[in-house]
């Protein structure tokens, strides 16, 4: 069926450079940003900026293909009626991203930070939100105080024109008023008073050309706990999640998948006696695309979602199963994985970079340097293989969406088509509805437009990377389409642990050379699957930047080293998980790390200092040793362990101090050093570090999941694991303090509890750990 | 199909048609009476973001028979403060603690505690009681709010 294609991701985005952090970018931007601006007077004042909405994983370390980045519009309103609206496009998913943005423009606008509502936008057609990369805040900082400066100046400008004093100085903004003091008296004139004149030409007239930004030794709401506007919603049931949008007239659809990975339905299924409708579901791509011929899933519409689900649960479905499922097999995957990892062909080198303008490849320099390397090393201190599974998301709030179509007076044809969704890509969906919608013939002579697609970003119940993906919202259009009535399509568990994208499972070998207490070689080889490749969203041939994050780039002094990658070809869907290849490869350095400060005979603190030079990273270190003084005095049978990682620009450290209870590990506290820059909620980045450190330990302690010929074998909670309150290890965060630009902080509390507990228990166990989770095979009950 | 009479929050709901027989009280609160606060995590009793209250007792209702419900009081989180008050004593301690992250788990985390409260129980064995899965990991602010009640 020809599908309506959108235009191709990489002609989609401007090719901006994400890296907006650094002073003079920001000043062109500044500039930039000045050109953007329209000041509009449709009930006062409206700014619309640009808003770099940075996905991380698009990937400002993408190595050779395409790094599609957006940029995303976002408005100031200054109303005549008082109030000061921001327009937000991104996802609150827990990350207390609208209250972090509250605080950035009600600092610059010089008003209180209650007085900043910030509004979900619907989706902008031309633009692309996407919630990733611990971006929400940091990634918007930047061009939020440009923008919220230049409605600070505009408002002085309409107070400038009304006092006809022109003389800047004169002029100052306090608690959403401006006051003049040139004069024989002080005039101040509320923002409200001032929004219609401030859009005004003349006003903007006399808006500087270079704004000035607010000193931040002088911030005032920056870098202040002040409270989540979320959260009371969030405690007595009104907060909605894309689950909970209900119409009266709805019906309720659940999803059966094919559950081998890769299989197609043979026939679509009889309807089940008390059904609404059996709708076929044509699998689609990482970007909505459908995968012509490839019906890979059932939905069965019902009056209530149980029906729906135990329908669908039940449904006799007659599959066509792919004719070979060895590489959706976690076993057949790990043999694969090993026999790459000493490979000499398939091996791409991503670090040393080859030299600029050199035409030397990837696999050539693997040629080149890894001999060199191998000789330094000899016979390696430390020669280590590290064993990682495949994650699922396991997001609480399964995937789910709704969507309402409204059709012309012939019922044929589209005219407009609502969805509600928890998504972190808002504009993703509505090319994934207009893709499927303009399908239909009888949508050829009058396809629905882009304005005919609003895109309602709910609450998520979890993001974590995967409510990126377009699989559901497929879904459910196609069910809208099939049924015409509004449809709300939800997952169950079992569907959703089995049809996830899924952290990709590695196998990474470290090969390292002491010698004097330093590392004079280095070797690391990453064995994983591709996230980009499975996309194409990179160059064949190249480096998957996420592959290799957490393995190059380090702070440490390597010696003579090399970091290279070969992929290994997994049929199984990979995503997005929280830190993402950090995950996997931090745990393979800092396990290593630790083992040589061992060998050395120094301790980890005191081996690691000595091998970095950066003072930010250093005094990560100085924190975390000092807040963990307690591991000099641990109690017989405990132990302790400790692991850092760079993510994006944040350093976290984290000592654990563990111990064995009735065979099981106890993570019994946990310090965290962290610098993320600067700090715009420290409450919020406390939160986060403690939210990672958990996210983490689940997946160190227990998280897996295993494919069987096609199959994943963990369906729910009740075997996938995850800590209870009670088992909660006390976490202590400590902010250092730092004027670098901020950087996010939902990933990088991840990367480093993985290797601090392994580092810990290996002490314990007097043995190492290597390979994660401790615990396989862990069950839960009620 | 079976109608039965109901009492959630306070108020009786008469003829609820029950459309599938062993319909667990969890869907019957979400998809027929539209009290969406109560939410689906696992379906198998696990997770405890379906957490209500039965006649004063915690109780997990994706698995909870409706039939079972009849002449007992059933309080959801809506229901547990007058709306936009937030102002039961468990509500006020979470958001004093800045508990929730996502907050989808916490509707079922409130209402675990709530009932572990009414059973008499104090201070860590409140969260002992409280089986709820948080993903986000607020479980350290939980701790917090749960030592203040």
């Amino acid at each position: 069926m020809p599908f309506t294609h959108r235009t191709t991701p990489a002609a989609e985005f401007p090719t901006v450079s994400p890296d907006i952090e650094t002073p003079a970018q920001a000043a062109d931007l500044s500039t930039m940003g000045r050109r953007g601006f329209l000041a509009t007077a449709l009930g006062g004042l409206s700014i619309a900026f640009a808003l770099p909405d940075v996905g991380r994983v698009f990937g400002a370390k993408a190595a050779g293909g395409p790094t599609p980045q957006a940029l995303a519009s976002a408005y100031i309103r200054i109303g005549t009626d008082g109030t000061i609206t921001l327009m937000f496009g991104g996802s609150e998913m827990g990350q207390g991203a609208k209250t972090g943005l509250g605080q950035i423009l009600a600092e610059e606008l010089m008003v209180d930070w209650r007085q900043v509502t910030v509004q979900q936008s619907p989706v902008d057609p031309i633009v692309t939100y996407i919630t990733g990369g611990s971006s929400a805040v940091s990634g918007r900082y930047d061009n939020l105080r440009i923008a919220g400066a230049a409605a600070r100046e505009s408002l002085i400008a309409a107070a400038m024109l009304s006092s006809g004093d022109h003389t800047r100085a004169n002029y100052s903004a306090a608690s959403g008023a401006v006051t003049y003091t040139g004069g024989a008296t002080a005039k101040s004139w509320l923002y409200k008073d001032l929004a219609l004149a401030a859009a005004s030409p003349a006003a903007q007239a006399l808006v500087p050309t270079t704004l000035p930004l607010t000193d931040p030794s002088k911030f005032r709401i920056i870098g202040q706990s002040v409270q989540r506007v979320d959260i009371p919603s969030k405690t007595d049931g009104s907060a909605k999640f894309g689950i909970d949008i209900w119409f009266p007239n709805m019906v309720f659809a659940a999803i059966k998948h094919c559950p081998t990975v890769g299989g197609t339905l043979a026939s679509t299924p009889q309807k089940p006696s008390g059904a609404i409708a059996v709708v076929p579901c044509t699998a689609s791509d990482n970007r909505g695309l459908v995968v012509a011929g490839s019906v890979n899933a059932v939905a069965v519409v019902a009056n209530n979602t149980w029906s729906a689900k135990n329908m669908a649960n039940s449904l006799n479905v007659s599959w066509k199963l792919p004719a070979s499922t060895a590489t959706v097999d976690s076993t057949q995957l790990l043999a694969q994985a090993q026999t790459l990892l000493t490979a000499s062909s398939g091996v791409l080198t991503a670090e040393p970079a080859p030299p600029a303008g050199s035409a030397t490849t990837a696999a050539q320099q693997t040629g080149l340097v890894e001999p060199s390397v191998l000789a330094t090393l000899g016979t390696p201190t430390v020669d280590a293989t590290y064993v990682l599974p495949h994650l699922a998301h396991a997001t609480l709030e399964v995937v789910n969406c709704t969507v309402r179509l409204t059709y012309d007076s012939t019922n044929k044809m589209v005219t407009l088509c609502e969805i509600w969704a928890p998504t972190q890509a808002a504009n993703w969906v509505a090319g994934t509805a207009l893709g499927l919608i303009n399908a239909a013939p009888a949508q050829a002579s009058n396809p629905l437009t882009a304005a005919g697609v609003v895109v309602n970003t709910t609450f998520l119940g979890g993001g974590l990377g995967r409510k990126i993906e377009q699989d559901y919202i497929s879904q459910a259009v196609q069910v809208a389409l099939a049924v015409k009535v509004p449809v709300k399509l939800t997952w169950s568990r079992e569907e959703d642990m089995t049809n996830d994208n899924y952290r990709p499972m590695a196998v990474v070998n470290v090969k390292a050379k002491l010698s004097s207490g330093a590392i004079s070689a280095w070797y690391l080889r990453n064995v994983s699957g591709s996230i980009l490749g499975q996309r194409g969203w990179m160059a064949p041939g190249t480096v998957d930047s996420q592959a290799v994050e957490g393995a190059v780039g380090l702070p440490y002094s390597l010696g003579n080293h090399i970091v290279e990658w070969a992929p290994l070809n997994a049929g199984i869907p990979l995503g997005f998980w929280r830190s993402v290849g950090t995950s996997i490869n931090a745990f393979a350095v800092e396990c290593t790390i630790d083992e040589l400060a061992q060998k050395a005979g120094l301790d980890p603190f005191v081996f690691r200092n000595s091998l970095v030079s950066d003072s930010r990273v250093k005094a990560v270190l100085a924190a975390a040793s000092q807040m963990s003084s307690w591991r000099s005095s641990l109690p017989s049978g405990h132990a302790w362990g400790m692991a850092m990682a760079e993510w994006n620009g944040t350093i976290v450290c984290e000592v654990v101090d563990v111990s064995l209870q009735s065979g099981s590990l106890r993570v019994n506290r946990v310090a965290c050093a962290v610098d993320c820059g600067q700090v715009i909620n420290p409450n919020q980045v406390e939160a986060q570090m403690q939210g990672g450190i958990v996210h983490g330990l689940n997946a160190a302690m227990w998280g897996q999941i295993t494919f069987t010929a096609g199959k994943a074998n963990q369906k729910n909670f009740s075997n996938y694991r995850m800590i209870r309150p009670g088992e909660m290890p006390q976490i202590t965060v400590q902010i250092v303090p730092s004027s670098a630009s901020p950087s996010g902080t939902g990933e990088p509390g991840v990367p480093p509890i993985a290797p601090a507990i392994a580092n810990a228990y290996s002490r314990l166990l007097n043995s190492r750990v290597r390979t994660l989770p401790f615990f396989p095979g862990a069950t839960m009950g009620d | 199909m079976a109608l039965l009479t109901l009492n959630v929050n306070g108020q009786t709901y008469t003829n609820v048609n029950v459309p599938d027989t062993g319909m667990p009280l969890l869907w019957l609160l979400r998809d027929i009476l539209g009290l969406t606060g109560t939410k689906y995590g696992c379906g198998i009793e696990v997770c405890g973001a379906c957490t209500v209250l039965v006649g004063g007792q915690a109780e997990k209702s994706c698995e909870f028979d409706v039939g079972s419900a009849v002449g007992k009081k059933i309080v959801t989180i809506e229901g547990l403060s007058p709306a936009g008050t937030q102002s039961h004593p468990v509500q006020k301690a979470w958001i004093a603690n800045q508990v929730p992250q996502c907050g989808y788990c916490q509707s079922g985390m409130i209402m675990a505690c709530v009932g572990a409260v009414n059973a008499g129980h104090h201070g860590t064995e409140i969260l002992n009681e409280m089986g709820n899965l948080c993903v986000c990991g607020t479980y350290q602010r939980v701790r917090s709010a749960v030592s203040t009640l």
